[in-house]
């Protein structure tokens, strides 16, 4: 284990020479190219085919089709420069928005929806490009191509599209504001243009060969009426925030509503004009993210070596250049960092074995040999792409170079063209023999545990899964018990019982028989079952009431610090007696609010960060399941599964019939799942850059080390990355994950992941290359641990700071060149940041105050958030609502239906509808709403007869009839797509308070709720704070 | 003391936190002893220095704060180390001036 490497990431190194440093980040502005053209050429310039998907262009991170905007704008770049009447970008633009009202309207009607026209092949992500018009108007159709050349005579102006587009980046700054701030005022007028459909569409592309390209012509009369005005409008239009959501509501392209992305940013109009009273937004254009989390493909594509980034996702993958940069930066800088995520079958991470060479490393930084090492003098030696020392090639390792610098051997070595590789460690990476999988459980048998028949439904599960422990025949598995007094059970495989020996001395514990506490799972399993087959009736009689926690933890630890594992904690009652006893806190309204606030979310004892400690130290991870229906003081007990890499399940008031089923998924899957044991994870990074900060459960070794004992897929951590030289030299940042660890079969293998990423020295690149999701990942680690160090209110202040701070920066960068007017603007890859920013603040562990989550639910939702990966964190945060009863009721639903079920809906309480039937999926639980006026047939069909009475004690279970079968198998499919957490169904009807407030509508984040913002009022919120000038 | 730069390299946190640990109690002690010795020999300037150390002392060791944590020392470096050299200039510019008073006073007996 420690051997991973001493060394330190930074070392002093020259730019490194990689064939990527040749290559200047791509992305820059794919526009640019087009600019000099547009002036030049008339005819001769040929538009791109529209189809061709432009991988470059800063919007395709969220859609498909984006490349096709980018060409659309492209094709028509009419010779207009020629003309002296070109207004100079800036006169084309009204100041303020409200200028444009006073165009005169009557042109649009008729040609000026040509231009219109052209733009939704831009806006419609999912629509191939020949797509019929979505609400096509018949409109006077212009001819396409009339002619060879562009009837550019008639053109006194540019009213062409395009040139603000392919200008945009060069010598004219000014055109695009022409987008800009025309829109508010266009918008209004043409109430539909947006979502005009392109009558040239089609023809189009196919003439494109041949002919100029067309728009000119559909311009021209536009402008001529215009008096020399030119809105270029209805280009940026349907770019807008979103199409997608455009395309939902047809026709919904009211005053307001969204516009204007030109060249990589969004806007949303916010009642820009002067005068206008309250500022209105339209809700329904506010981004969304309904189609749940996407990867940003950008990277990976630049990149096709690096690591999927389901393991590696970097906040932004263009790294600053100078540490002025980075801190206009205000959003978090750094990695969301998922080594073992579950990847899909033919995807595995292959497992090489340098056998003969060793582990092939940098002598230097103790790189990992990866994709972007190069090999030079021959194959001989190889340049390390981190510290770019050059070192030699083991003999055995070594293959000459071809033609082009690559080992001829590439094909055959995964490591040098896979992102991610697991090696086989040798010997010098162990301290000692590999542990087995090494599993005790630790059962609370108070009287409250017994009631609640947790300890049935654990022992069935341990038993059920007993076959299914990883490691087999090495398992090792062991048990104790404890009420007032703990109880240890010898198993050693020579007896038929197991025998119970009590230790009641609490002050002073000891362990008896510390050898065979501990058995082999393979040499003593039929004593094992034996003994979970009577444990639940063996304390069904006991009323003990008192809970001697801390000495039961110190005696687990004191069986299993030979080996380490994973100590499974099952504790209903608050601890009460010796070391480690708690009080009862957190039921005191008047602390909240003050500045003791946040000591209730942090343990009371240092007894529990002393133990979780220790245990780290001696490779112990632990999982709590909490169970209580009263206070059990998670903020204490979650402490142990912090500092040791593992997880809290809380099930307040678990009972038996409700909760049983959500408690035997979940344990099973913890059981069951592969298991990385005493690990330790570094990541390391190029020089001049550094990890500082980490955030998620585990315990830090040393400055960048983190200590794991146990990491399984559904665990991520998150880290920070400062720059420590205040320019870097280099074009390429590499970072390299390395997780060491031991298999549960025993063998010690070593994990890693690469990627790199390009450095950038503008701040516009850095946020297209913007991952939401890492960024709102990493959001919500901090914003949670600042919550146990200052008030609920800080936190969630914080947050909404932060991304003022960064759109007020966006907002600079553009609102120089372009009138913004009243428009908010966001980039275009984190268009969902402001939502998902919300989402955050309204989130269990930061919602509200003392009412509105109690506050072990609070804390322990804060512990499992600070584990999640960034999908599921996503899900939870922007949970999915689904219409369902359409689908139940379609008579020949199949499997292949269920894809238009997917829909998910704004969570906003009007798109319930009250004949309707919905399920809201925030990954951890369903709620099935029953709206007031759903056909009495279908509540019947699901609920059986009781349908009618009251619904949080029905249960919702398979019935005779077609309907509840299809109910069920979606429920199924849904739990089938996300095994990590089993989905716990609840059911709750229309108008039934209080269930239905805290199940389904206090979670309807875009809603006001209580003191909470609304989407909407949220939105304005931030734009004003961005408005106001610093 | 400075303790906290040792583990910044290669030495583990558990003995690190132990070690600074063992020292911080004497550490306070010591000096509440110096400042109620200022205060005895009449020194109230002396004294009057140093009592914003001391209290400073006093309140972390009434938060229980005092303690070096294992868990949160990675997260708390930075701070600990300005703390602590602080600390120390604070420490360095009293001797100073027990120094200075002693030269002073002595000068004084001489004449």
């Amino acid at each position: 284990m420690g051997t991973e490497n001493p060394g330190r990431p930074n070392f002093p190194a020259r730019p490194v020479a990689t064939p990527f440093a040749a290559a200047p980040p791509q992305n820059v502005m794919p526009f640019s190219s087009s600019g000099p053209l547009v002036g030049s050429e008339a005819s001769g310039f040929r538009p791109t085919p529209p189809a061709a998907p432009q991988p470059t262009v800063p919007f395709s991170s969220s859609r498909p089709l984006a490349g096709s905007q980018s060409s659309g704008f492209r094709l028509p770049p009419p010779p207009r420069y020629n003309d002296p009447s070109l207004p100079p970008p800036a006169s084309n633009v009204p100041p303020t928005g409200g200028l444009f009202q006073h165009f005169p309207t009557p042109p649009f009607p008729s040609t000026v929806q040509a231009p219109a026209s052209r733009v939704p092949p831009v806006g419609q992500p999912i629509a191939q490009p020949p797509a019929p018009p979505v609400s096509f108007r018949p409109q006077p159709q212009i001819p396409p191509v009339p002619m060879g050349a562009p009837p550019q005579s008639v053109n006194s102006a540019p009213p062409n599209v395009n040139v603000p587009y392919s200008v945009s980046d060069s010598s004219f700054p000014a055109p695009m504001t022409n987008f800009q701030s025309s829109f508010p005022g266009y918008a209004r007028m043409q109430s539909n243009a947006d979502l005009q459909p392109p009558p040239m569409q089609s023809p189009f592309p196919s003439h494109q060969g041949g002919y100029a390209p067309a728009p000119p012509t559909s311009s021209t009369p536009f402008l001529s009426h215009q008096g020399g005005y030119v809105p270029p409008p209805p280009v940026a239009a349907p770019l807008g925030l979103q199409s997608r959501d455009q395309m939902q509501y047809p026709g919904s392209g009211p005053p307001g509503s969204i516009q204007g992305l030109i060249e990589d940013f969004s806007s949303l109009s916010i009642g820009s004009v002067p005068g206008s009273i309250d500022p209105g937004v339209d809700p329904k254009a506010l981004p969304r993210p309904l189609e749940g989390d996407v990867e940003p493909k950008l990277f990976s594509e630049m990149y096709p070596m690096n690591c999927n980034p389901r393991f590696l996702r970097l906040t932004t993958s263009g790294i600053p250049n100078s540490q002025s940069l980075a801190s206009r930066w205000h959003l978090p800088l750094g990695a969301v960092v998922c080594p073992l995520a579950e990847a899909p079958d033919g995807e595995e991470v292959p497992v090489v074995n340098f056998v003969s060479t060793g582990i092939i490393r940098c002598r230097r930084c103790r790189t990992y040999v990866n994709p972007y090492v190069t090999f030079t003098d021959a194959g001989r030696k190889w340049r390390c792409n981190i510290c770019s020392l050059l070192n030699d090639v083991p003999g055995d390792y070594f293959a000459h170079l071809d033609a082009t610098g690559k080992r001829i051997d590439l094909d055959q070595r995964p490591e040098l063209t896979k992102g991610s590789v697991e090696f086989v460690a040798p010997t010098e990476y162990m301290m000692r023999p590999p542990m087995p999988p090494v599993y005790f459980f630790l059962i609370d048998v108070s009287v409250s545990a017994v009631r609640s028949g947790m300890i049935e439904v654990v022992a069935q599960t341990i038993r059920s899964c007993l076959d299914e422990l990883p490691g087999y025949p090495r398992t090792q598995i062991g048990f104790a018990t404890f009420d007032s007094a703990i109880h240890f059970y010898n198993m050693k495989s020579s007896l038929t019982q197991p025998q119970m020996m009590v230790v009641s001395d609490l002050d002073d514990i000891f362990v008896p028989l510390p050898d065979d506490l501990l058995v082999n799972l393979s040499e003593s399993r039929s004593v094992v079952e034996t003994f979970l087959d009577s444990l639940p009736s063996m304390f069904q009689d006991n009323v003990n009431v008192e809970s001697a926690f801390g000495p039961a933890l110190k005696a687990a630890f004191m069986v299993m610090s030979q080996l380490g594992g994973k100590l499974l904690i099952f504790q209903n009652t608050l601890p009460s007696l010796g070391v480690g006893r708690l009080k009862l806190r957190g039921d005191d309204l008047r602390v909240y609010g003050t500045d003791k606030e946040h000591m209730l979310r942090i343990p009371e004892d240092q007894f529990y960060k002393q133990m979780a400690a220790e245990l780290t130290k001696y490779q112990i991870a632990v999982n709590v399941y909490a169970f209580s229906d009263k206070y059990t003081d998670i903020a204490s007990l979650g402490t142990l599964a912090k500092y040791t890499g593992g997880q809290v399940c809380y099930y307040p008031g678990f009972q038996f019939a409700i909760h049983g089923e959500k408690l035997r998924h979940e344990l099973a899957r913890d059981l069951t799942r592969e298991t990385a044991w005493e690990s330790v994870m570094r990541i390391r990074c190029g020089k001049g850059v550094r990890f500082t900060s980490y955030h998620g459960n585990f315990m830090l070794r040393s400055t960048d080390l983190m200590a794991l004992p146990a990491v399984d897929c559904d665990k991520a951590y998150a880290m920070q990355l400062t720059l420590e030289e205040t320019l870097l030299t280099t074009q390429t940042v590499y970072f390299q994950v390395a997780l060491l660890y031991t298999a549960s079969c025993g063998e010690r293998r070593i994990r890693v992941h690469t990627a790199a990423a390009p450095v950038v020295a503008d701040l516009g690149e850095m946020y297209r290359q913007a991952d939401v999701g890492a960024v709102v990942s990493v959001f919500s680690r901090l914003a949670i641990e600042k919550t146990l160090s200052s008030k609920l209110e800080d936190a969630r202040n914080s947050v909404q700071l932060r991304i003022v701070k960064a759109l007020k920066e966006y907002r600079n960068l553009y609102a120089v060149q372009h009138r913004l007017g009243g428009r908010i603007i966001f980039p275009e890859s984190l268009k969902f940041l402001p939502l998902y920013g919300l989402a955050l603040c309204r989130s269990t562990p930061l919602r509200g105050g003392y009412a509105d989550a109690p506050l072990d639910e609070r804390c322990s939702a804060g512990y499992t958030m600070m584990t999640l990966p960034v999908k599921k964190l996503l899900k939870l945060l922007y949970p999915s609502l689904i219409r369902l009863d359409e689908y139940l009721l379609k008579a020949s639903a199949q499997v292949d239906d269920f894809k238009n079920l997917e829909k998910r809906l704004p969570l906003a309480a009007e798109n319930l509808d009250s004949r309707g039937l919905y399920l809201y999926d925030d990954g951890f639980r369903f709620n099935i709403w029953f709206g007031r006026a759903l056909s009495p047939d279908v509540a019947m069909n699901l609920l059986g007869a009781d349908f009618a009475a009251e619904l949080s004690k029905v249960t919702l279970s398979e019935r005779e009839n077609e309907m509840s079968r299809k109910l069920m198998r979606i429920l199924k499919k849904f739990r089938e797509s996300d095994p990590s957490y089993y989905h716990l169904c609840h059911l709750v009807r229309q108008g039934e308070q209080p269930r239905e407030g805290f199940l389904l509508l206090s979670n309807l984040v875009e809603d006001q709720m209580g003191g909470a913002n609304g989407y909407v009022d949220w939105i304005l919120q931030i734009h004003r704070q961005v408005q106001q000038n610093p | 003391m400075c303790l906290a730069d040792l583990e910044f390299d290669y030495i583990n946190p558990y003995d690190s936190s132990s070690r600074i640990n063992r020292v911080i109690l004497p550490e306070f002690i010591t000096q509440g002893v110096l400042c109620l010795f200022y205060l005895v020999t009449g020194h109230w300037f002396m004294s009057l220095l140093s009592v914003p150390y001391l209290y400073y002392n006093v309140r972390q060791y009434l938060q229980r704060k005092h303690l070096v944590d294992v868990t949160e020392i990675f997260n708390l470096l930075h701070w600990e180390k300005k703390q602590r050299l602080f600390k120390l200039f604070y420490l360095i510019f009293l001797l100073f001036l027990t120094i200075f008073w002693m030269i002073l006073t002595a000068l004084d007996e001489h004449d």
